[in-house]
């Protein structure tokens, strides 16, 4: 395990406000583990999200919010109450100094603050500013309330995802905030887009992300399915929804646990059939898979329900691990379907220096949290500091970099604007 | 308002000037560098026709009454719009030279290749930066390029199981229902551009390139929300009573614990709407007690639902079988629509299941917005094609192109870009360099060659 330092990802130096709850926090995450200086600015009291499980050693409280910490890392905390004028005042010197903001208010709410795209502009010409709403800026839907669930019904991921052979069962919407995510993703992509702009032009902009048409894009080609052939999809258990039925791919093995093959018996080749014969075989169940007749493509076809029926019933008599590592050593993409708490003994995860260790000084302890995706050769991926406590940087930046006073900034608590 | 196309092609964009070759195949990566071209840059796709999985057929392949082909494939089209072509054998001596002169004056290389693909061709990053030392250099494999797995292969499917996606999606004490597409095609497409753009991003102002590294497994088990963190602090196993929940943020019965998917509340959950049909379903998720007595109220406040039991949470989340089914009673009497806007005007969070079909066809906010835009094919015709999900003010995402028919620009690549011969563009197609004997030439091709 490693502890890495973001002070060289390719963000260094970008400086980025987010007034943001579930809808953008996962951008800010993306962004400051990359190298940007993401000032994370909370309602006094601290944002919605500080409430959301499941907590540290399951006890409430808006510091110890497992959600809150794994998606504000790296991040500084300042509070401000855009509803007052002092907070807005506040805010406004930031953005002059600032980047981007992301910010995830209802549509016109920033503006009605007088906090807009145009007034930030008026005050620095170069600032990028990202919205993240669940409908965009515009159209007939954008005032409608939203959840997770609710994108993943109405983007198409539920009409993809359920069961052929559960009776009754519903549309499922598969876990982990994903909506929230795929905003997220489509929202650093347009911010580092603009970034690049700037670079070019020296002129900032406005970026309006939708969550639905991000969710509405993430669907693999249901959406060309319909367009080009008219068709609609069928759920179907542990693998893809298809215009037509298609083979499980989801195998029970003896250890109870599954694994995903991917097998098209009719498009095996001879060596491959040879391949899984004798593997099956150091096992004692070849059955009939070595013989000879297999040799020959048109057999290979014609027997192809056969092939699988052996493959699957030597797959039921294995521990789960022995056919996805035997599987892929034989270079068959089949995946193990593990559990969350299954992921922090792989090997390969370790190799590549995934988990990193953060310190929570003030709980005197260091916890185990999970990395970046990619590792990169000149701009390192880092967490540097663990997610801010409420308000923990508001000396640090009010103070420090806007010149209050520290009783100017006590006065400003008294009367709740911090 | 959204611009219209005609506007936003007049824009700059960002990638202008930007040339990327582009070694991606089958989903993840040519979903990625779409969007790339789609900002402005110049996508040169590579491909040889012997070894192509992603412009033939399938459910989205040619549509009624057009001859599949490879240039007729309709997800093909959709998801390579944006994108020049070349057609070049790269296990050719001439073809590895003229990619090698390729890499040199580009900006970036990305590829979703297994792990030691482009290594073994002698384009790995090493030899990369020696064409042209600030190149960019994304990679996305199943596993990444370093470690003990490094040699393992991912598909979606197999990446989503590995990284503890698939799990997380089910009803509990069922086998996983796991994902109904390849989520991390799309997902790892998604980072794929955003690590190629702040990788540009990071050249724009050091002046340095780099490689990113990344994989696909790897990149799946980021996605897992604050799932690992329960397991890494609090120890708890997601192999449990009750995990995953279905729809709802907790299966009643089941000790109380996150299901990773925001707040614990009740109702939360999808129903069966008038009609009956297979996508006929909303969900509602009530996220307050005032959510609640919205949706009391709304329903008429039939005794049930006024009863004390689940006046609160706890109860609501305790009494959440008996619940759901009188909300669908209810809910079976309302078009899933129609519900969604009855819900909504009366302050309940409700959207319905929307279908392929609902989305491309019945979804007025997509239609305002523009989601699909039409965009001309030389072969297929005018299809509507999926658009950036986001309007960037100064630099829009604009579907410029069609995805291209199979070396449709050599000769812009060959002859203009790399500067060469028309005469060696010739001998290129009779030696094997620029197509198969195997294969007849396309019309387009042979018009070409006169």
């Amino acid at each position: 395990m490693t502890t890495q330092n973001s002070a060289g990802g390719p963000f260094s130096g970008v400086r980025v406000l987010e007034v943001a709850d579930e809808k953008g926090q996962w951008c800010g995450k993306l962004l400051a583990d990359l190298g940007a200086d993401v000032i994370k600015i909370e309602p006094p009291g601290g944002e919605s999200t500080r409430t959301v499980g499941p907590f540290y050693q399951d006890s409430f409280g808006p510091e110890r919010s497992l959600s809150f910490w794994h998606y504000n890392t790296s991040k500084r905390g300042v509070t401000l109450d855009l509803a007052s004028e002092d907070g807005r005042g506040l805010f406004r010197k930031l953005a002059a100094g600032a980047d981007v903001v992301v910010e995830t208010l209802a549509p016109g709410c920033m503006a009605s603050l007088g906090l807009g795209y145009d007034d930030l502009k008026a005050l620095n010409p170069r600032i990028i500013v990202c919205s993240i709403t669940p409908f965009g800026q515009t159209g007939p839907w954008r005032d409608y309330l939203t959840s997770d669930l609710l994108h993943l019904s109405v983007g198409g991921q539920m009409g993809s995802c359920g069961y052929d052979d559960v009776p009754d069962a519903p549309p499922i919407a598969p876990g982990g905030g994903q909506a929230w995510h795929m905003g997220g993703h489509y929202a650093c992509m347009a911010i580092t887009a603009a970034l690049i702009h700037r670079g070019n032009t020296g002129a900032g902009q406005y970026v309006d992300v939708s969550v639905h048409e991000s969710c509405a894009l993430t669907t693999e080609g249901a959406m060309a399915s319909w367009i080009y052939n008219g068709k609609t999809m069928i759920r179907q258990t542990g693998r893809h929804a298809g215009v037509a039925p298609t083979a499980p791919t989801q195998t029970l093995c003896k250890d109870g646990k599954y694994v995903n093959i991917q097998l098209l018996a009719f498009r095996l080749s001879p060596a491959q059939v040879r391949q899984l014969g004798e593997w099956m075989d150091r096992y004692g169940m070849a059955g009939d898979l070595l013989d000879d007749k297999y040799q020959d493509t048109a057999v290979i076809q014609e027997q192809a329900d056969h092939i699988s029926e052996a493959v699957r019933s030597f797959i039921n008599n294995m521990t789960r691990d022995e056919v996805y590592e035997g599987a892929q050593e034989m270079g068959f993409s089949w995946g193990a379907v593990r559990a969350h708490d299954e992921l922090p003994d792989d090997g390969q995860l370790n190799d590549r220096g995934f988990w990193v260790q953060v310190e929570h000084p003030d709980l005197g302890e260091t916890f185990t949290y999970p990395g970046p995706a990619a590792i990169w050769s000149d701009s390192p991926w880092g967490i540097s500091r663990r997610a801010p406590r409420i308000g923990e940087h508001n000396e640090e930046i009010l103070c420090g970099e806007l010149g209050l006073s520290r009783a100017e900034l006590s006065v400003l608590a008294e009367s709740g604007v911090v | 308002m959204t611009q219209t196309q005609a506007q936003t092609r007049t824009q700059p964009r960002p990638l202008d000037g930007c040339r990327i070759v582009d070694f991606t195949w089958v989903r993840a990566g040519p979903w990625a560098t779409r969007w790339l071209g789609a900002l402005g840059a110049q996508v040169i796709k590579i491909e040889w026709p012997l070894r192509e999985f992603g412009r033939a057929g399938g459910a989205a392949g040619a549509p009624p009454g057009i001859t599949p082909t490879l240039n007729t494939g309709g997800n093909f089209n959709d998801t390579n719009a944006n994108k020049m072509s070349l057609s070049l054998n790269v296990r050719s001596p001439r073809g590895m030279e003229i990619i090698r002169r390729l890499i040199s004056v580009s900006d970036a290389v990305v590829e979703n290749y297994s792990a030691s693909v482009l290594e073994n061709w002698g384009l790995g990053y090493e030899e990369l930066k020696k064409l042209r030392e600030d190149i960019v250099y994304v990679s996305m494999s199943g596993f990444g390029h370093s470690g003990r797995h490094k040699h393992y292969t991912t598909f979606g499917p197999s990446a989503q199981a590995l990284s503890g996606m698939t799990f997380a999606s089910g009803l509990p004490g069922k086998p996983p229902a796991g994902w109904g597409w390849s989520y991390l095609d799309d997902s790892g497409g998604m980072y794929i551009a955003f690590y190629t753009l702040a990788a540009l991003f990071h050249r724009q102002t050091t002046g340095r390139g780099q490689h990113v590294d990344m994989g696909q497994m790897i990149m799946g088990a980021t996605l897992n929300g604050s799932a690992l963190l329960d397991v890494t602090i609090n120890g708890r196993s997601s192999t449990r009573e009750g995990y995953p929940p279905g729809n709802r943020a907790h299966w009643p019965g089941a000790p109380l614990a996150s299901g990773y998917r925001g707040r614990t509340v009740a109702p939360h959950n999808s129903y069966r709407t008038l009609g009956g049909g297979y996508n006929d379903w909303c969900t509602i998720a009530c996220f307050s007690d005032e959510e609640w007595r919205n949706l009391v109220c709304l329903m008429g406040s039939p005794d049930w639902a006024t009863d004390p039991s689940l006046a609160t949470l706890q109860g609501r989340l305790e009494n959440q079988e008996a619940m759901d089914e009188r909300i669908e009673a209810w809910t079976l009497t309302l078009e899933k629509y129609d519900l969604m806007h009855k819900c909504q005007a009366a302050g309940v969070r409700a959207m319905p299941v929307q279908s392929n079909e609902d989305r491309a066809e019945h979804d007025p906010q997509l239609r305002e917005r523009g989601l699909l835009r039409e965009v001309e094919h030389p072969e297929l015709g005018t299809w509507r094609m999926q658009n950036a999900p986001f309007v960037l003010s100064e630099s829009p995402a604009v579907n410029h192109r069609h995805a291209p028919l199979i070396g449709q620009d050599n000769e812009e690549i060959i002859t203009g870009i790399l500067g060469m011969s028309r005469e060696e563009l010739v001998s290129g197609y009779s030696d094997g360099t620029f197509w198969p004997d195997s294969l007849d030439l396309y019309p387009y091709q042979k018009e070409l060659l006169q």
